[in-house]
Order: structure tokens, then sequence, then C-alpha cells
């Protein structure tokens, strides 16, 4: 069989794809990536995409769960306040009690009284972020103001509305309770159980009663501060979540769309190794023909 | 009886013979380069005898002709894997251009869309801000603006196909033209019953050339080829060509017209079908699932956004100016239709601070809304579909390119110059040459004997 004579083409054709490799190889070093374009892998590609969209959900999850997280701490902190106004009250309508005290002195206490009572508006009006915390979800007017025509001394102007909010591709966190709820709730009114101390306290009428009432409003407010110590280990226990599932999710981006570099190394090596030999023997088969030894 | 005189012509038609031997040898030499080239074997033949009874002479040599070797089913499986060559070659060029818009980035549309849905979530954490309320607008501008992008991108990627495919169809016209001009010339020769190898070569040039434009049927026939279109289109017959021409369609791209008749879609293969595979179908099935992804998108949204209440406490309005029905152009027009932030309906109760809408605008993000998918699973099929469409076409390219290869190795092995074989035949002429012309010098020797003889006895 006569051989082709002109091998060259082929050659060339080998080198090229080998330097074509070459290349790719060269990209997967300098990114660290083995998908660099869809068709380098297409189901990879997809995944990956998939993958960002997981990853950047889950930063998001993290940036929205700080910002839940400073506003369920601030309640936290304030209903503490709340409880120690409630149990200075108690002590002070105890005090009141006491037959013993002056009816100029029970006026003293019922000031004194008044001042908690003010302190426990300002409270209940806690602004977090140009929003009141307690006002259900007409967060942008103060839930309680001064009426004096109320029983409580105060109206709640909020809502009962409360807010869900996505922290996690499989949690959700009720985020806030409406004073409603908390402060104004009927039968453990903290308002109105303060207002009815003062009022004994200046009338001398039913001081224990009283102060009976103050202290299942205290229990109560107690017992719905739960909701926020348990709203704010909730979140601690799903930052812990999201930062291993971000950690999980970049080892799968790795796996996915990694290079595998000590690979891609030795294939690199062995590609130039064999576009030299392949060069080299174009260079020397290059100078043998017949004609060369017709002299 | 013999004669001096006759081994002397005898002799003579050896050198002449030999000579043109090495000339079919200096030419193969001389274009042992030239592409299409297939190299020339000169056929020699005894002349006929004569009978001097009783004896039979033989009268020398003739250089009957100079033939180029080469296989003509070859050559059609050449012109064959050519186009498909070419088909693979524009196919798989266009579209990793495509691809580019599809590699992740900060500004490709996954990343947008994550972006869109991330900026909802923070509202949700704080549905009154104002900032935050800028932030998901913000979010939905570069939405719409990766989407324009991308679908612009693409457009106009069909557009430059289109420019190319406008060229591809001159320059067929003109290789017809010069293959039309090439049967005229051979047939002259061959007429006259010469050789007609060196057109026969180029013309075989120029048929490959073509075949790496478009597809082509070549029927052989006396001394010229036929060349039809891969669905029957005339190209050339005989010494005429047929021209092609490209004509403006509604959407505003070039069809390909042979003779009053649209053959577009039947167009599949060499550079001119990859092209118009590219522009008339990969592309626009992109570009279709862009629409989709778009409009079902911003319809979605809108829907979400009209069963909430904005910050003024007022029903929502639409977020995304509501897409074409048809869904077609929704990528490439998808805008934002609210520039004040406190329209984005946050609210489910009309309260300022309720999350509730911007809840149920976040959790489209995992509804399959589009097509049964979510957006986000959406959108990596559809980088799927590139990247496959991609990967598969320069697979092909890859592998039609090796077949041409292994047919070019096969042609080369049979028409290919070898500089070795010339060398030795040249070798062989100039000897054959030296030895006849040895014979006309003893033959000379004879005669001047045999003058010389006559000289004596008169």
């Amino acid at each position: 069989m006569r051989v082709n004579p002109n091998p060259y083409p082929d050659i060339l054709a080998a080198v090229e794809r080998t330097q074509q490799q070459v290349n790719t190889d060269e990209q997967e070093i300098a990114s660290g990536q083995s998908v660099n374009v869809p068709s380098d892998n297409p189901a990879a590609a997809a995944s990956l995409v998939q993958n960002a969209d997981q990853t950047s959900q889950a930063d998001q999850f993290e940036r929205s769960l700080g910002s839940i997280q400073g506003e369920i701490q601030s309640a936290d902190s304030t209903l503490n306040s709340v409880t120690t106004a409630l149990q200075q009250a108690i002590a002070l309508g105890v005090e009141g009690a006491n037959g013993t005290v002056s009816a100029t002195d029970r006026q003293a206490i019922a000031t004194q009284l008044q001042g908690i009572q003010n302190q426990l508006l300002s409270l209940a009006n806690l602004p977090y972020q140009g929003n009141y915390v307690f006002a259900g979800t007409a967060t942008q007017t103060a839930p309680y103001v001064l009426d004096s025509s109320s029983p409580s001394g105060v109206t709640y102007q909020g809502n009962t509305g409360t807010n869900n909010v996505t922290l996690g591709s499989q949690f959700t966190l009720q985020a806030n309770l409406p004073g409603s709820q908390l402060f104004s709730a009927s039968g453990n009114d903290v308002f109105l159980s303060v207002q009815n101390l003062i009022s004994s306290l200046q009338s001398g009428i039913g001081i224990g009663t009283a102060v009976t009432g103050v202290g299942s409003a205290l229990s109560y407010i107690n017992e719905k501060q739960v909701f926020y110590s348990n709203a704010s280990s909730q979140l601690t226990a799903q930052q812990t979540y999201l930062s291993s599932e971000t950690t999980q999710l970049a080892e799968q981006q790795n796996t996915i769309g990694g290079a595998d570099l000590t690979a891609v190394v030795s294939n690199l090596t062995a590609s130039q190794t064999s576009v030299q030999a392949a060069l080299e023997a174009v260079g020397q088969t290059a100078q043998l023909n017949l004609f060369s030894y017709l002299k | 009886m013999s004669s001096l005189n006759a081994s002397l012509a005898t002799a003579l038609s050896g050198l002449t013979a030999e000579q043109g031997a090495l000339e079919a040898t200096t030419n193969n030499v001389a274009n042992v380069n030239t592409p299409g080239y297939s190299r020339l074997v000169p056929v020699l033949v005894s002349s006929d005898p004569i009978v001097v009874d009783p004896l039979t002479l033989g009268t020398g040599v003739t250089l009957q002709s100079v033939e180029s070797i080469r296989d003509p089913l070859l050559e059609s499986q050449i012109q064959q894997e050519t186009q498909v060559q070419g088909q693979f070659n524009s196919l798989t060029s266009a579209l990793q251009q495509t691809q580019d818009n599809f590699t992740t980035s900060s500004s490709d549309i996954g990343t947008q869309i994550s972006n869109f849905f991330d900026s909802i979530n923070q509202l949700s954490t704080d549905p009154a801000d104002l900032s935050v309320r800028q932030g998901v607008l913000t979010a939905a501008g570069n939405l719409a603006t990766s989407f324009n992008t991308t679908a612009n991108s693409l457009t106009q990627q069909q557009n430059s196909l289109d420019l190319s495919v406008v060229q591809t169809v001159g320059q067929i016209n003109q290789l017809t033209s010069q293959i039309a001009q090439l049967n005229g010339q051979i047939s002259n020769l061959q007429n006259v019953g010469e050789s007609a190898g060196s057109f026969i070569d180029q013309r075989t040039q120029a048929i490959d050339q073509l075949s790496t434009l478009t597809d082509i049927s070549v029927i052989p026939s006396n001394n010229s080829v036929t060349l039809t279109t891969g669905n029957g289109a005339a190209l050339v017959t005989g010494q005429q060509s047929f021209t092609l021409q490209t004509q403006l369609n509604s959407s505003g791209l070039h069809d390909v017209y042979s003779q009053g008749d649209d053959i577009t879609a039947s167009i599949t293969s060499g550079q001119l079908g990859g092209t118009l595979q590219a522009r008339d179908q990969q592309i626009p099935a992109i570009l279709t699932q862009l629409d989709t992804l778009a409009s079902s998108l911003a319809n979605a949204v809108n829907g979400v956004q009209a069963a909430g209440f904005d910050l003024n406490g007022n029903a929502g309005t639409n977020l995304f100016t509501p897409p074409p029905a048809t869904g077609v152009g929704a990528a490439a027009s998808l805008s934002v239709a609210i520039t004040d932030p406190s329209l984005i309906a946050a609210s489910s109760d009309g309260s300022t601070g309720s999350n509730g809408n911007a809840e149920a605008l976040y959790a489209l993000g995992s509804q399959t809304i589009i097509n049964g998918q979510t957006p986000s699973d959406y959108y990596s099929g559809v980088v799927f579909n590139v990247g496959n469409d991609v990967s598969n076409a320069s697979a092909e390219q890859t592998a039609s390119g090796l077949v041409l290869q292994q047919l070019n190795d096969q042609r080369s092995s049979i028409s290919g110059v070898s500089l070795d074989e010339e060398a030795a035949n040249m070798v062989q002429y100039q000897s054959a040459y030296a030895a006849a012309a040895q014979v006309v010098t003893t033959i000379n020797d004879m005669l001047y004997t045999v003058v010389n003889m006559a000289t004596l006895t008169g």
C-alpha cells in the first residue's frame, strides 16, 4: 500500500488538539475550576447554578437573621426592664399596704408608681430602627398613648398582627408579639394593674388585691417573655445551621466544579511532553527524503 | 530486415518518452505543496510493432498519456464530510459565543434572580424601611437588565450570523461560477483528447471549498460535473451556474432563495447550514426559554403584588411592566414599572409593618411558577441546554474532523506527491534517457561505419 507522503497536516492537527487541552488545563489551574463555561460539563454547570442560588439564599438568611436578632434581643431586654419595673411596683404596693403607712406616704408611693407607669409606657413604646417593636404590624406609630378616659390610663393603638420571617429553606420564625398580647392582654393588663394599684393607694382601699393584680400581670409578662428567649435560642441554632449549610454548599460546589489540580497538572505535563515530542519528530523527519542523498 | 534508421527512430522514441515522463516528475515536484494537486503518472506503452516477414520488430515506446491519480469515490466522501465539518465548525463557534452569556458571573441571570429574592427576604425583616425597599427595586432593575442584556446579546449574535449568511451565499455564487467555468475548460480540453488534470484538480478544490460552505450533491457527467443543493436546486450544470439569492423575511433575517424558491430550511450542512441552524433554531430556542422565564416570573411577581398593600395602604400595583401576552420578546423588554419604593406591596393587611405579602413574594423563589419549575431550577435548565448544545456540537466537530483527516490521509496516500518516489522516478527516467542516448551514439557509430565502408568500395 502506498503511504501518505504528507503526514504533516495530521501531526499539526494532533499538536493543535493537544495544545487545546493544554489551554483548557491552564485555564483550570488559573481559575481552580473545572467548569469554566457550561459546555465543560453541562450537568455540573446546571448544578453549580443551583448551588450558587442556595449559597446566595443561605448568605441572605444569615443577614436577615442578624436583622431580626437585634430586634428580638432588644424586645427581650425590654421585657426584663418591664419585669424589674413591675417588681418595684409590687414592692411599693406591699409597702403601701402596711397599715402603719400614713395617707400622705401612700400618696407619695402612688406618685412613685406613676413614675413607674410612665417608664412602662416608654418601654412598651420601644422603637427599634424606626419601628415600634410592640405595635403588632402597625410599626410606624407608637402603640401606647396616654388616655385619661381609659381605665388603664393608656390606649393601645397598634394592631394584633404578627410577622413571620423565612430564615431558612425549612425555617420560619414569628418575629414579634403585639402589645395586645403583652401589656394589654385582657385579664392581665399591665397598665390597668398598675393603674388599679395607684388608685387603691390613693383611696387606701383594696391595696392587697391590686398588688395581687400586678403580681399576676408580672407572671403573665414573664410567661410571654419565654417567646422571645425561645426565638433568640432558635435564632442561634439556625445561625449555626446556616453556617454549616454554607460550608456544606461550598464543599459541594468544590466537588462539582473544583479543579482536581493534581490530575490537571499531571495532564498538563503529559500534554506538553507530547507536543514537544511531536514537534521534534517533525523537525527530524522533515529533513529526510531521497533528493537529499542524490548528489 | 531491420534498418539502422529504424533503430535510430526507436532509440529516439525512448529519448522523447523519458523526457516526457521526466516532465511529469518535474511537475509533481513543483506541485508538492499545492493543495488538492493529484500526482501525475506517465503512461508509457510500447509502440505498435512492424512485421517484416518473418520478423516482428518493435518500434520503440510512446508516452500515451500523463494521468492524474485520483479516487472519485474518496473525493465525494471527502466532500460529504467537509460539509459536516463546515456545519459543526460554524455551529460550534456560534454557540460558544452564546454560552458566554450563561457563564456564572456577578451579572448573569441566575445570580440576579438570587439577588432579587434575597432582597425580598431582607425586606421581610423590615418591611417599612425605605432603603430596604429601594434595595428590592434595585435588585429588580438589575434582574431586568440582565435579561435585557442577555436577550440583546443573543439577538445581536443572530444578526451577525445573518450577515454571515449573506456573505456565505456570495462566496457560494463565486465558487459555482468558477466551477462552471472550469467545467468549460475541462470539456474543451478533453474534447480534443488533451489531459485536463490540473483543471480537474482546481475544480475538485473548488468543490471542496463549496462543500465547506453548504450541502451539495455532485453528479459527474461527461467531462463535467453537475452540482445541486442538498434538496436538488441546481447550482451548476455544464458551463452554466445558477446564483443563490438572499431576501429579507418578516423577522428581519435573510432567507436563501434558488430561482425564486425559498430553500433556507433545506440547507442543513456546510458552514451555511451550521450558521442557519444557530440563527434559526438554537438561538431562538434559548431566547424562547428566556422569554418564558422572564414573563412567568414577571407575571407571578405582579400577581402577588396585586394581592398585597403598599406602604401607603393601597392595593399593590405591577412591579414589572406586564410582559407581552405571548411572552415573545419578554426577556428583551423586561423592565421595572415603579420607581417609588413605597409602592412595593410588602403588607398583607395594609398595615405598614406587615411582611405577609413580602413573604408571599419571597416564596415565589421556591415555587414551581415557570413551566413546573422554580425560577432558579428553570434557569439552571437553560444553562444545561446551552452547555449541552455547545458540547454536542463540538464533539461532532471533533469527530467529523477526525473522519475528514482520515479521508484526506487516504486521498493523500493515493494522490499525494511523494518526494522519495519522484526522486526514484527521476533517477529511473534519467538513466533510461542516458541509455537511449547511448544507443543513439552506437547507431551513429554504426552508420559511420556503413558510410565509410561505401566510400572504400566506391
